[in-house]
């Protein structure tokens, strides 16, 4: 069937080998401030995000911004505002409700406002978009210029699931207005450590 | 340096004012230039409508005119454009491809070619340059809208010197005005839609005449212009650059 | 119908025409100004399109690598020669999971096979969860464009309809509160949902992973709900390692709608625990495409749209006007391939003006390819005998100097001399809302003839 026939049919249609391009980051380079470029591409993509000085703080910082979540998922051990405790087992529906998810993130791209979350850092892999809103937790330090080197950052990962997100979920499907809120979560914030 | 002078079959026959600036112009920048009088078409009208292999008689005594010069110079991007990309139908024997080498448009062979900017013309008047696309795109006569490259303009360089001219932005640097050849009949309704934006922006922006290196362009514009009876003129490039008003 | 009719049809409504000109325009804004914030934007295109050539020059391998490494992480390879094998390959898996409620985001590839009206018949339901997708799936029209489906409706068009299919109230097309009452109902067809379909934006040969793009979370809410995830892609997909995406993904939103990435890049390796990703790997013309030299390079195409909100003519005539799954200007050149006789007027639908090409983050010649179509369909097609007959004799005529002389003379005479009514008549499209140029004086040769005896 299918397989062989395509790839029978690729093989006596395809040109002769073209190589693959050598890519010069060097051409990609310029003097950024990392931190400062990340804040300004999160809030482009219509992110929030919070320098703390100290990670002790992080659970009344939440509590601010997120007054009337109770439905509280925390996937990171510095935070004590989780209600609802999860594993690898928890069936997915069941966070139909989720107010708000807690979850670390691994890094920061500053050229797109982007960091990189992986099932490592939540058991179930539809908790950053089921929940209502989402924290993300960043070491500040760990902030990289551009995608190039994002693939770098990943490329010794155990590949399983992981995503760059940006920003909260969002369309413009309607007459080309910004909606913040699609299917995925409502609002995102970046807690920078 | 011997120049021949190709004019645009619909130049020589419906816009002899242009083919007579283009003339006067080199003339006056002490070029040796010759018309070839039994010059036709450079087949373009045929390629871009599909029949690309009926053009070849035209394209063929294009080459025979011309294959004497050391340039080509003719007032219309889109024709030398086509010499330029589209004669490799021909088969390439060393007249060809000494005919789309040495083959320039206008703006561009003063500029490139003789370097100058500054030819002395004068018109007190404020222009608006349409920035036709094959002129653009396909020769690179300047800057496109699309791409981050640097900004120039040849046109633009040109203008600028020209004395009591004052150059007005568009909003849309570089839109097609819609004329497009062929696509001008078998696609009017677009084509017609097209042009009155592009006039729209003109009028938006202060313009008193819509020039450009192309006259198909501006003959689409005019027709517009003239139908609608719009306070907007159309003059060639050529014309502006040969004025001393 | 052809390009220009339905065009012209278009037309008729010049405020909506304006507006989506204006729509559209304002995203190609949003991608100027995105890409100018990219250091070395220029040769992030040229590496890309390098990367696609030797992506199509190699393909056979790099899918043969890809489908061994998704294998080893547990992740199941079909494959399709044309549309009907892919439905029934989608249709195969779904009813093994005996899955009755399919959710589906964003998948030209789907659309091209008409995978929702196959499905459907076999009783399964199929709820596109894209916003745009599902406003045209409930409209029962297709997406005209492939970034922004529903970009030809209103705000108050949408309102309607939701009021019709989803009870809502009459908001004068407040797009937040309609966005929100959309949410509220996909969620809970998300949670319902037995099985997820998805396109893929990328698949990687070195690791046989896949990566798929969105704003809104559709992608992966039905994908991490639902038991089993089929991923569909054209075999064009492919490329070869996983840094390429540094590449890849820099240019596609960026092109797309002007943000720096999509909110959502998802990498799906393995599947979870007690799922099934399935990828099912299409042909459907694709290889035929790459034997076509001329033409090869349309498949480096990543759909971002780029092209469509650049096109004059697209902004202007809709997408519904091009009657083919990818409309624009790519869609012209893809399409003619896949059935010409059906398409032949796409490639016309064009004024060369090449804002296309260089608008393509994977450079695409565009209006290269639409020349050269042309030049295909005049052969293959039969045309309209006065079109033909002109054109011939124009051949002609331009290739011989005496015959150039007396139509150059006659045509100049008509246009002097001829009363109004006959020239502007019904065969004189041109002069519909153009006036024709004035003929002055004499033509040029004329002139040269008097006034430069010496020379020529």
């Amino acid at each position: 069937m299918g397989r062989d026939a395509i790839l029978k049919a690729i093989q006596k249609n395809k040109p002769s080998l073209i190589p693959l391009p050598e890519i010069n980051l060097d051409a990609f380079e310029e003097p950024i401030d990392l931190l400062e470029t990340f804040k300004e591409k999160v809030a482009l993509v219509g992110g929030r995000i919070i320098a703390l000085d100290a990670i002790k703080n992080i659970d009344s910082e939440i509590q601010k911004l997120y007054p009337n979540a109770s439905k509280i998922i925390s996937c990171i051990k510095e935070s004590n505002l989780g209600t609802i405790s999860i594993s690898e087992k928890t069936n997915p529906h069941e966070l139909e409700a989720v107010d708000l998810a807690i979850i670390n993130g691994e890094f920061g791209v500053a050229e797109n406002g982007a960091v990189w979350i992986s099932e490592d850092n939540f058991p179930i892999r539809v908790l950053p978009f089921i929940s209502n809103d989402l924290v993300i937790i960043l070491n500040k330090e760990k902030l990289c210029s551009n995608l190039h080197e994002a693939y770098k950052l990943i490329s010794e990962r155990n590949r399983t699931f992981g995503l760059f997100i940006s920003g909260p979920s969002k369309t413009a499907d309607i007459e080309q207005c910004l909606v913040i809120g699609a299917q995925g979560a409502m609002s995102l914030t970046i807690i920078l450590v | 340096m011997k120049v021949g002078l190709f004019i645009p079959c619909y130049i020589n026959q419906l816009f002899p004012q242009v083919a007579i600036a283009t003339l006067e112009l080199l003339e006056k920048l002490n070029i040796d230039v010759y018309y070839p009088n039994e010059q036709t078409c450079c087949g373009q009208p045929l390629g871009n409508s599909g029949y690309e292999e009926d053009s070849k008689g035209a394209c063929r005594l294009f080459v025979e005119n011309f294959k004497e010069y050391d340039y080509i110079v003719g007032p219309s991007g889109s024709c030398i454009y086509h010499v330029k990309k589209h004669f490799d139908i021909l088969e390439q024997t060393s007249e060809v491809i000494k005919v789309r080498n040495n083959a320039f448009e206008l703006c561009e062979f003063i500029v490139k070619i003789l370097g100058k900017t500054d030819i002395g013309a004068s018109f007190p008047y404020k222009v608006g340059l349409h920035k036709s696309c094959h002129g653009l795109r396909g020769l690179h006569l300047g800057s496109c809208s699309e791409t981050m490259d640097s900004h120039y303009s040849t046109e633009e360089d040109l203008l600028n010197n020209v004395k009591g001219l004052e150059l007005m932005s568009l909003t849309r640097k570089d839109e097609c005005c819609g004329f497009g050849g062929t696509f001008s009949v078998f696609e009017e309704a677009i084509s017609v839609k097209m042009g009155k934006d592009r006039i729209q922006d003109h009028l938006d922006n202060g313009v008193e005449v819509i020039t450009g290196a192309d006259h198909s362009c501006l003959m689409h514009l005019e027709g517009l212009l003239n139908r609608n009876e719009e306070p907007l003129k159309v003059m060639h490039i050529a014309e502006i650059l040969n004025s001393t008003i | 119908m052809s390009h220009s009719k339905k065009a012209a049809i278009f037309n008729k409504d010049e405020a909506k025409v304006n507006w989506h000109d204006k729509a559209l325009w304002y995203v190609r804004e949003k991608r100027d100004n995105a890409a100018h914030g990219v250091k070395g934007w220029e040769y992030l295109r040229d590496t890309a399109s390098k990367i696609k050539g030797n992506v199509l020059s190699n393909l056979d391998n790099y899918l043969i690598e890809f489908e061994a490494n998704a294998i080893k992480n547990n992740i199941k390879v079909h494959w399709a020669s044309n549309a009907e094998e892919h439905n029934k390959i989608v249709h195969k898996i779904l009813e093994e999971h005996n899955a009755k409620n399919v959710v589906k985001s964003k998948s030209m590839l789907t659309e091209e096979c008409h995978l929702n009206p196959f499905l459907e018949a076999k009783g399964i339901e199929v709820v596109d969860t894209d916003l745009g997708e599902y406003i045209v799936q409930i409209a029962e029209e297709t997406p005209s464009h492939i970034v922004l489906p529903a970009i030809h409706k209103t705000k108050e068009e949408v309102d309607e309809l939701f009021q019709e299919h989803l009870g809502t109230n009459p908001s004068n097309g407040n797009p937040e509160y309609l966005t929100n009452e959309a949410r509220k109902h996909l969620l809970n067809k998300f949670i319902e949902a037995d099985g997820a379909i998805t396109g893929v934006n990328f698949a990687i040969a070195e690791t046989g992973g896949i990566v798929v793009c969105t704003n809104e979370g559709n992608a992966d809410m039905g994908a991490h709900l639902a038991p089993v995830h089929i991923a569909c892609m054209g075999i064009e997909k492919i490329i070869p390692k996983e840094a390429d995406l540094g590449v890849f993904l820099r240019l596609l939103a960026r092109s797309a709608t002007g943000q720096p990435i999509t909110t959502y890049s998802s990498h799906f390796n393995k599947p979870a625990e007690g799922t099934e990703i399935h990828i099912v790997i299409v042909d459907n013309g694709r290889t035929e495409q790459l034997s076509r030299e001329d033409f090869r390079s349309s498949l480096h195409c990543i759909r971002c749209g780029a092209c469509m909100n650049t096109c004059p003519i697209y902004r202007r005539s809709g997408g519904h006007s091009y009657d083919a799954t990818i409309p624009g200007p790519i869609g012209s050149i893809l399409s003619p391939g896949k059935d010409l006789k059906k398409h032949s007027s796409l490639p016309f639908a064009s004024t060369l003006c090449g804002s296309c090409s260089n608008v393509c983050p994977v450079k695409i010649n565009i209006h290269e390819q639409l020349y050269k179509w042309r030049q295909i369909i005049v052969k293959e097609e039969s045309q309209p005998v006065v079109k033909k007959s002109i054109l011939k004799i124009t051949g002609k005529v331009l290739g011989n100097r005496t015959l150039y002389n007396l139509v150059g003379k006659s045509a100049r005479f008509m246009l002097k001399y001829a009363p109004r009514f006959m020239v502007y008549s019904k065969l004189n499209t041109w002069g519909k809302a153009r006036e024709l140029p004035e003929v002055k004086n004499e033509n040029f040769d004329t002139w040269y003839k008097i006034n430069r005896k010496n020379n020529g």
